[in-house]
């Protein structure tokens, strides 16, 4: 199990994320990554994966654009970094620059206009629920409950603009969640 | 309500600028994986830089959901709005710029980070701004989600969909096209208006 391949380089890298992307066509990016760079070419280990999963989540930037940035500088760097970038983005963003090209010649037409409204509530419907995805982490933390409820009604109801709201709440919040020893979950147990 | 916004008419490359300041400036900022950042887009792009109707705002964050790929890609098709009347040539240099700008800054972050994270994995700013991030990006999403209600719905039908989708989004495992393709045909039948 833990005979991975020799480290890719940077042709590996963007022909290997330039794979996951065409293969989560329809969905599963980060499934698709995972089978793709642990189990077919094994170039990491799962350990290694959930790493740098931890990672990309953390650092701000999208997720699996960050995963793939997290791959590609694990193994060749910068350089490395650019390649997996390159590799995950190129397919979908020229279809998705192409489907932008034709919404702008045909958006203004009465019966492509009557299809939108139509998907454009149902993608308002995926955008109320990603709140509601991560909330049940957080349903027995008060203080976070707090936290969120009153970031919500900053942002909406008196409509402070995001950067000035995560550079004052954020560290007030970091200030809350410093690790203390002793507090649940802190760095006592080390 | 039409013509309330209009655009700024500029030189093609000073307007190219703009779009690149705009994105590098955010791209920092998107905490949880970006989409944190729609409601600044839809402020920017509609109501500051007037490049995009509302309406048009809400059909470019659909194309994006509904297309392959990460969908924080919206801001490549913000950047082609933004330039449109200046042909298609200009929509996607306009397009790539805002891209690429969006990403930069995160990415170079995200490189650091990669190659420094064992010194960071056990540090005490590690494990605050974990937590203490979280619940700020829980109250972002929701402000985003309403924004996009805002934006996107008019009329009954169309509140009854986005909520039946989003039940639907976190009870069932089915793919969000099917939904989109169903809401789609309901559109085209007239029976959801905007």
């Amino acid at each position: 199990m833990t005979n991975l391949s020799p480290p890719p380089n940077h042709r590996q890298l963007l022909i290997g994320m330039a794979q996951v992307a065409l293969s989560s066509f329809g969905g599963g990016l980060s499934a698709w990554s995972q089978r793709i760079v642990v189990d077919q070419r094994r170039w990491m280990s799962d350990e290694q994966f959930l790493t740098g999963l931890t990672v990309a989540r953390l650092f701000p930037g999208p997720n699996q654009i960050n995963m793939a940035v997290y791959i590609g500088a694990y193994f060749q760097g910068l350089t490395g970094a650019m390649a997996a970038l390159a590799g995950i983005l190129l397919t979908p963003f020229s279809l998705l620059m192409a489907l932008g090209l034709i919404y702008f010649q045909v958006h203004q037409i009465p019966a492509v206009d009557r299809v939108l409204a139509g998907v454009v509530a149902a993608a308002a419907g995926m955008a109320l629920s990603m709140g509601f995805r991560i909330l049940g982490s957080y349903w027995r933390d008060p203080i976070a409950l707090a936290l969120a409820a009153a970031t919500f009604v900053a942002l909406v109801v008196v409509q402070v603009r995001l950067i000035p709201l995560v550079l004052v709440a954020g560290p007030v919040a970091m200030a809350w969640y410093w690790p203390r020893p002793g507090s649940p979950g802190g760095v006592a147990s080390k | 309500m039409m013509e309330a916004c209009t655009q700024l008419r500029q030189g093609d490359w000073s307007q190219l600028l703009e779009v690149i300041r705009t994105f590098l400036s955010l791209s920092l900022f998107s905490l949880g994986g970006g989409n944190t950042l729609l409601a600044e887009y839809h402020h920017l792009s509609v109501d500051q830089y007037c490049w995009l109707t509302p309406s048009q705002f809400a059909d470019l964050y659909a194309l994006a959901e509904a297309a392959p790929g990460p969908s924080s890609m919206i801001v490549g098709l913000l950047g082609m709005g933004a330039a449109w009347r200046e042909g298609p040539l200009w929509a996607l240099l306009s397009a790539y710029a805002a891209e690429l700008a969006v990403l930069l800054p995160s990415t170079l972050l995200m490189v650091l980070a990669s190659l420094s994270w064992n010194m960071l994995k056990d540090s005490p700013w590690r494990l605050a701004f974990e937590r203490g991030m979280g619940p700020i990006t829980l109250g972002i999403l929701f402000s985003v989600g309403v924004k996009i209600l805002q934006t996107s719905n008019h009329g009954l039908p169309a509140y009854a969909v986005s909520i039946a989708v989003c039940v639907l989004m976190l009870r069932t495992r089915l793919s969000p096209l099917w939904f989109m393709a169903v809401a789609g045909l309901l559109g085209g039948l007239g029976v959801i208006n905007r």
